[in-house]
C-alpha cells in the first residue's frame, strides 16, 4: 500500500514525507497520461508552430527561411479559409445538436428492460465501426441520383430525383446525414452507460413519491447525467471539428466548394499544394480558434455541473 | 379508475419504447443490410438502374481479392494497434480524469484542460511531424509507433469522458473507502473502478473503435508491414486503373464490422453481469 | 536549396534545439555513396534486396504477375514493392527520398511530379549516371516522344515510361446507330460533337422515358477533372501557362473551351455535377452514355471482362477526343519508373526499369498487367489480343498529337499547387457557382501569386 501512516522518528519529519509521498501519490494519477503525451506531442507541435514562422526546405522538410507573420498574413487575408470555416460552422451547427439529442433520446428508448436490449446495443454500435470511408462509399451508392435506392424509394412516391451531390444544400444535408449515422451511436454508447450508472434508489424513491416518466427524466435524469451529457458534447466537438475523411469520400468538398470543410480545405493545401508552412499556420489558427471556443463551453458546463 | 389502467398504459407504453427503438435500430442498421448484399454482387450488377435484389450472388470478391489484398494480416495488424491503443489510453486515461474529477491538485485542471486542448490541432499538421520523428528513430512502418500516435487523441477523450463519469459518482464511495486506512490508489483501484466499470468499458470499446478506423496517421507512418485495414480501404475506394471496386469496398466493410459487434455482444454481457453483481453489493 | 543552419537557429531557443536534433541526426548519417560496380546484380549466395513504390492500384499486380518474370532474367534481385495511395503518394515519396536513408530505391512516378521530385536533387540521370549498365539493344529513340518526355525535366531525363494512360474518347456504337448518326471518326470536330449531343439523349431500350445520355466525364471537384477542360483548350491552340509561368488561359479561347466543357453537362445524366472516375465509368459500362473521356486504361474492363460491364467487345469504340481548331484534343497521363539517387543498388535497380521498359518487357506486361506500351515497336506490332489492335492504333495517334500541341500538366515544382487551383475554380464553374470567365479569372490571380 503506498502512502499512508508512515512510523518514521520524529514528527516533522514524517509529517513532511507524509506529505510528500502524499503530493507523488496525487500526482501519480495524472503523470502516465502526462509523459506519454508530451513524449509524442512535443515535437510535433513545436515543429508545427515553428514552421508556420519560416519557409519549408522540400528537400529536408525542415524550416529554411524565417518569415515572420507572413503565412498568417497570407492564410488570414484568404478569402478560401474564411469561407471553409463558415461551411464548418454550418456543419456544425446542425449535426451537433442533432447527434446529441439523437444519441440521447434513442439511449432512454432501448434502455426499457427487454430480452433484446444487448443485442439490439451491440448491434447500434455498428456504423460507428464502419470506416469513414466505406461509409462515404456506402452512402454515396445510396444517394447516386442515378442509381441510388434512395431516389428510387423517392421516385415511387413522386418525387423527382434529387441531386444529393450536385446542389448545394442537398451536398451540405448529405455529409451531415452520414456524420449523424456515424457518430450517433457513439452519443448513444456514453449515454447508454450513463444511464447504466445512475444508482438506483434515486429513481425508486422518485417513483414512491409519484412520479411520472417526464418529472423523473427532467429532475431526477437529467441532473445526473449532465456531466456525462456535458463529456460527450466536448468529446463528439472536438471530433467534428477534426471531420474531413466523410466529406472526402462523399462529395469531395463540392459542389463547388459547398462542403468544404477546414480540416479537407488545410489537407489539400498540404498534400496537394504542398504549402506545409501555410497550412501549419492555418492549424494553429485552428487550433486557437478551437481553445476558446471549447473554453467557452467547458466554463458554460462547469456552470451546470455546479448547478446540479 | 381502476387500479388495471394505469399498469396498462405503463405496459403500451414500453411496448411503443421498445418498438420504437427497435425501429430506429432498423433504419440506421438498413446501409449495413445494403452494403452486406452489395457484397455479394457482381462489378456490374451494383449500378443498375433501378437497384436491384435479386442478382447472381458471388464469393469471388471474398476469395480472390481479399486473399489478394493481404486484407486478413491487416485486420490483424489493426487489431493489435487498436486493442494496443485502446488499453494504454484507458489505464493513463481513466487515471488521469480520475485526477481531475477527484483529486485536489494545484494545477491539475490547467494541465488537463490543456492536455484536452491539444486536440484543436488538425491531424494533418501532426502527420508530418510525426513521421519525421520515427524515421530518425527508424521506427516507421511498426505497430508500436502506431500505437503511441494514436494515444495523442485517445487520451485526452478517453480522460475527458471517465471524468463525467467519477464525477457522477457519489463522494462518499471514495471517503469510506479512505477512513478504513485505504490509500488514495487503493481506494481507486478497488471501490471506483468496479463501481464504473460501464462508463470504464464504454470509453474502452470507443477507442478501439476511433483506433480502428484512424486513417491518416496509418498512412503516413506505415508502408508495408504495419499497414492497417482503413489504409488498405482508401486504396480500394481510390482505385483510378480499374475503377472503385465497389464490391470489395462493400466486403472489406463488411469482414471489419464483424469482429467489433461480436466483440461489443460479448462486452455487453459481462457488463450486464457485472451491473447486477454491483447492484447487489448496493 | 541550401540548408542554413544558423537561420535554423535563429528561428527560437526551443524550435532550435528540435530542429537541430533532427538537422544533427539528418546529417551526422552519411550521405552513402553506392558503390562504383552500382551494388552488382546479385549472387545465389549474396542476393539483393531492392524496393519500389508504386500506386496502390497495381502495386500488388506487379508484384505477382511482373516480379517473378523479372526473376527469370535475374534470379538474385528480390523486388519487394508497396502500394502507396494516390492522395499521399506524392508527400509519401517526397519524405522517403529526402531522409538520409531512403528505404525505396525506385519509385514510379505519376505525370506531373517528376520536376516537383527533381527539384530536391533525389533522381538519378538515367542518360548518364546509369549508362554504363545500359542494355546496347535498349534504344531510346524506339520510345514515342510524348510518353518519354514525361519523366524528363529541364533536359535530364529521370525515368522511363512504365504504363503509359491517354485521356480518350469512348464511344457506344449502338446508342449512335439509335440515334441515326454515323459513328464517330478521328476527324469529328467539337462543332459536330455539340450538333450531335441533344439526338444522343435518348430512349435506347425503349422504356418511354430517357434512360440514355451524350456524355458524362469528371465533372466534380477532383484534381483530373481540369485535365478534361484542357484537352479542350489545347485542341483549340490554347495552353495553360506562357514560358514566363504565367496563367496563359484567361484569354476568350480559354473563356470558350471552359463554356464548352460546362455545356456538356447539358447532355449528361442526372447527378453528373458531381461524377468524376468511377460514376461516369459505371454509367458508361451500364449503357447509359453514348460518349465518355476516360482514361484508356479502363478499355479491357469496359468492353472485355463481362463481370464488370454490359456491353459487348463490339460496341465500344476508342479514339482522340474531338478536333478543335489546331487538332485533335488528348491529355498524358504517364506513370515512369525512376531511381533514388541514394540507392545503394543502382545498377541493379536500372536492371529493373530496363526491363519493364524493354521491347520485352513491355509487351510482356501489356499483355499480362494491361500496362498500355510506350515504344514505337510493340505498337506497330501484332498485340496479344484482337481487341487491343483498336487502343494500340488509337495510343499511338495520342502520342503523336500530345506531342504536337504539348498537351499535358505544367512541367513546374509547383505542379500540383497549379492543379489544386484549376480543380478549385474549374469545380466551381461546372457547380454553376461561377460563369466560366469569372473562373478563369480567380484561377489566373491565384496561380500568378504562386510565382512559379
Amino acid at each position: 500500500m503506498s502512502g499512508g501512516r508512515a512510523a518514521a522518528p520524529g514528527r516533522t519529519r514524517s509529517r513532511r514525507v507524509t506529505r510528500l509521498i502524499d503530493t507523488v501519490s496525487r500526482w501519480g494519477f495524472m503523470l502516465p497520461a502526462f509523459v506519454i503525451l508530451l513524449a509524442v506531442l512535443a515535437y510535433p507541435i513545436l515543429y508545427t508552430i515553428e514552421i508556420s514562422f519560416a519557409e519549408l526546405d522540400l528537400g529536408t522538410f525542415l524550416p529554411s527561411e524565417w518569415v515572420g507573420w507572413d503565412n498568417y498574413e497570407t492564410v488570414l487575408s484568404d478569402e478560401r479559409f474564411w469561407h471553409s470555416l463558415k461551411v464548418t460552422g454550418i456543419y456544425l451547427a446542425f449535426a451537433m445538436p442533432l447527434q446529441m439529442a439523437l444519441g440521447f433520446g434513442i439511449a432512454f428508448l432501448v434502455n426499457a428492460d427487454w430480452r433484446g436490449r444487448g443485442a439490439v446495443r451491440a448491434l447500434f454500435l455498428i456504423p460507428m465501426v464502419i470506416a469513414p470511408v466505406v461509409a462515404g462509399g456506402l452512402w454515396r451508392m445510396l444517394l447516386d441520383p442515378l442509381w441510388g435506392l434512395s431516389n428510387y424509394l423517392l421516385g415511387l412516391v413522386g418525387i423527382g430525383p434529387l441531386d444529393w451531390f450536385g446542389d448545394a444544400t442537398l451536398g451540405m444535408a448529405t455529409v451531415i446525414i452520414i456524420d449523424t449515422w456515424r457518430w450517433t451511436p457513439f452519443v448513444t454508447l456514453i449515454a447508454t452507460a450513463g444511464l447504466m450508472s445512475l444508482p438506483r434508489d434515486v429513481f425508486e424513491a422518485a417513483e414512491i413519491d409519484g412520479a411520472n416518466w417526464w418529472v423523473m427524466l427532467r429532475h431526477v435524469t437529467m441532473p445526473l447525467l449532465v456531466p456525462i451529457i456535458a463529456a460527450a458534447f466536448v468529446v463528439r466537438w472536438l471530433g467534428a471539428v477534426k471531420m474531413f475523411d466523410i466529406v472526402l469520400a462523399s462529395t469531395l468538398g463540392g459542389p463547388g466548394r459547398a462542403t468544404n470543410v477546414i480540416n479537407l480545405f488545410i489537407y489539400q493545401e498540404a498534400f496537394r499544394g504542398l504549402k506545409f508552412a501555410e497550412s501549419a499556420a492555418m492549424s494553429i489558427v485552428i487550433l486557437v480558434l478551437t481553445m476558446i471556443l471549447t473554453g467557452i463551453f467547458l466554463r458554460g458546463t462547469r456552470h451546470l455541473e455546479q448547478r446540479y | 379508475m381502476s387500479a388495471g389502467n394505469p399498469r396498462r398504459r405503463r405496459a403500451i407504453g414500453r411496448q411503443v419504447r421498445i418498438w420504437s427503438g427497435v425501429v430506429v435500430c432498423a433504419l440506421f442498421l438498413f446501409p449495413v443490410f445494403w452494403m452486406v448484399l452489395t457484397s455479394f454482387k457482381l462489378q456490374r450488377d451494383i449500378f443498375t438502374s433501378p437497384p436491384t435484389l435479386f442478382f447472381t450472388p458471388t464469393i469471388q470478391t471474398y476469395t480472390t481479392y481479399l486473399k489478394f489484398a493481404d486484407v486478413p494480416g491487416r485486420i490483424l495488424n489493426t487489431v493489435i494497434v487498436s486493442v494496443g491503443a485502446g488499453l494504454v489510453s484507458i489505464v493513463a486515461g481513466a487515471m488521469a480524469g480520475y485526477a481531475l474529477a477527484r483529486v485536489k491538485l494545484r494545477g491539475a485542471t490547467t494541465i488537463g484542460v490543456l492536455i484536452l486542448l491539444s486536440r484543436g490541432v488538425p491531424p494533418i499538421a501532426l502527420a508530418v511531424p510525426l513521421f519525421l520523428v520515427a524515421r530518425n528513430l527508424e521506427l516507421t512502418d511498426k505497430h508500436i509507433t502506431l500505437i503511441l500516435a494514436y494515444c495523442t487523441f485517445l487520451i485526452p477523450y478517453v480522460m475527458w469522458l471517465m471524468r463525467g463519469f467519477f464525477l457522477s459518482l457519489p463522494r462518499e464511495l471514495e471517503e469510506s473507502a479512505t477512513i478504513d486506512g485505504c490509500s488514495r490508489f487503493g481506494a481507486f483501484f478497488r471501490i471506483i473502478v468496479p463501481i464504473s466499470l460501464p462508463g470504464l468499458i464504454s470509453t474502452f470499446i470507443f477507442s478501439v473503435i476511433l483506433a480502428w478506423e484512424e486513417l491518416l496517421f496509418a498512412l503516413v507512418l506505415t508502408s508495408r508491414n504495419a499497414v492497417t485495414v482503413p489504409v488498405a480501404v482508401a486504396g480500394i475506394a481510390a482505385d483510378m486503373i480499374t475503377g472503385v471496386n465497389w464490391g470489395a469496398l462493400c466486403a472489406v466493410g463488411t469482414i471489419t464490422v464483424l469482429p467489433v459487434v461480436v466483440f461489443a455482444l460479448a462486452v455487453q454481457k459481462w457488463l450486464i453481469k457485472g451491473l447486477a453483481d454491483g447492484a447487489t453489493k448496493g | 536549396m541550401s540548408q542554413d543552419r544558423k537561420t535554423t537557429t535563429a528561428i527560437s531557443r526551443r524550435g532550435a534545439i528540435a530542429a537541430g536534433v533532427s538537422a544533427m541526426t539528418v546529417s551526422a548519417m552519411p550521405v552513402r555513396a553506392a558503390p562504383a560496380d552500382g551494388g552488382g546484380l546479385g549472387t545465389a549466395e549474396a542476393p539483393i534486396s531492392i524496393r519500389m513504390a508504386a500506386n496502390d492500384a497495381f502495386a500488388k499486380l506487379w508484384q505477382t504477375v511482373l516480379v517473378p518474370e523479372f526473376n527469370k532474367k535475374y534470379p538474385h534481385i528480390k523486388v519487394t514493392i508497396d502500394g502507396l495511395t494516390y492522395s499521399e503518394h506524392l508527400t509519401k515519396t517526397l519524405l522517403d527520398l529526402t531522409s538520409a536513408t531512403p528505404a525505396y530505391d525506385v519509385i514510379c512516378n505519376d505525370d506531373p511530379w517528376t520536376p516537383q521530385i527533381a527539384q530536391t536533387g533525389a533522381l538519378l540521370d538515367l542518360k548518364k549516371d546509369v549508362a554504363a549498365w545500359t542494355d546496347p539493344d535498349f534504344d531510346w529513340n524506339d520510345f514515342y516522344a510524348a510518353p518519354l518526355a514525361a519523366s524528363e525535366w529541364k533536359g535530364v531525363q529521370y525515368g522511363v515510361p512504365l504504363r503509359s494512360n491517354m485521356l480518350l474518347m469512348f464511344y457506344n456504337r449502338t446508342h449512335y446507330k439509335k440515334a441515326g448518326l454515323p459513328e464517330p471518326t478521328p476527324k469529328l470536330t467539337w462543332a459536330e460533337y455539340m450538333a450531335q449531343a441533344p439526338k444522343l439523349v435518348q430512349d435506347v431500350k425503349g422504356e418511354g422515358k430517357v434512360n440514355a445520355w451524350a456524355v458524362s466525364t469528371y465533372f466534380a471537384r477532383d484534381q483530373l477533372t481540369p485535365t478534361i477542360w484542357q484537352a479542350i483548350l489545347n485542341a483549340n491552340g490554347g495552353k495553360l501557362l506562357d514560358a514566363d509561368g504565367k496563367a496563359a488561359f484567361n484569354t476568350p479561347v480559354g473563356v470558350a473551351t471552359l463554356q464548352t466543357f460546362v455545356d456538356l453537362l447539358k447532355y449528361a445524366p442526372p447527378g453528373a455535377k458531381s461524377h468524376v472516375f468511377t460514376e461516369e465509368l459505371t454509367a458508361f459500362r451500364q449503357g447509359q452514355l453514348a460518349t465518355m473521356f476516360m482514361w484508356g486504361s479502363v478499355f479491357r474492363g469496359t468492353a472485355v471482362d463481362t463481370a464488370s460491364t454490359t456491353l459487348k467487345t463490339e460496341e465500344v469504340g476508342i479514339q482522340v477526343m474531338p478536333v478543335g481548331s489546331a487538332g485533335p484534343g488528348t491529355h498524358r497521363g504517364i506513370w515512369s519508373g525512376e531511381i533514388s539517387k541514394k540507392t545503394q543498388f543502382p545498377r541493379a535497380a536500372w536492371a529493373l526499369l530496363q526491363w519493364m521498359s524493354s521491347k520485352d518487357g513491355e509487351r510482356f506486361a501489356s499483355a499480362n498487367v494491361g500496362s498500355f506500351p510506350a515504344r514505337k515497336s510493340t505498337l506497330a506490332g501484332k498485340p496479344e489480343f484482337p481487341w487491343l489492335a483498336p487502343v494500340f492504333a488509337t495510343l499511338a495517334q495520342s502520342y503523336e498529337v500530345a506531342q504536337a500541341g504539348q498537351m499535358w500538366r505544367p512541367r513546374l515544382a509547383k505542379s500540383d499547387a497549379v492543379q489544386q487551383v484549376l480543380a478549385d475554380e474549374v469545380a466551381r464553374a461546372t457547380a454553376g457557382e461561377l460563369s466560366p470567365a469569372e473562373a478563369l479569372k480567380n484561377a489566373a490571380g491565384r496561380i500568378d501569386k504562386l510565382r512559379l
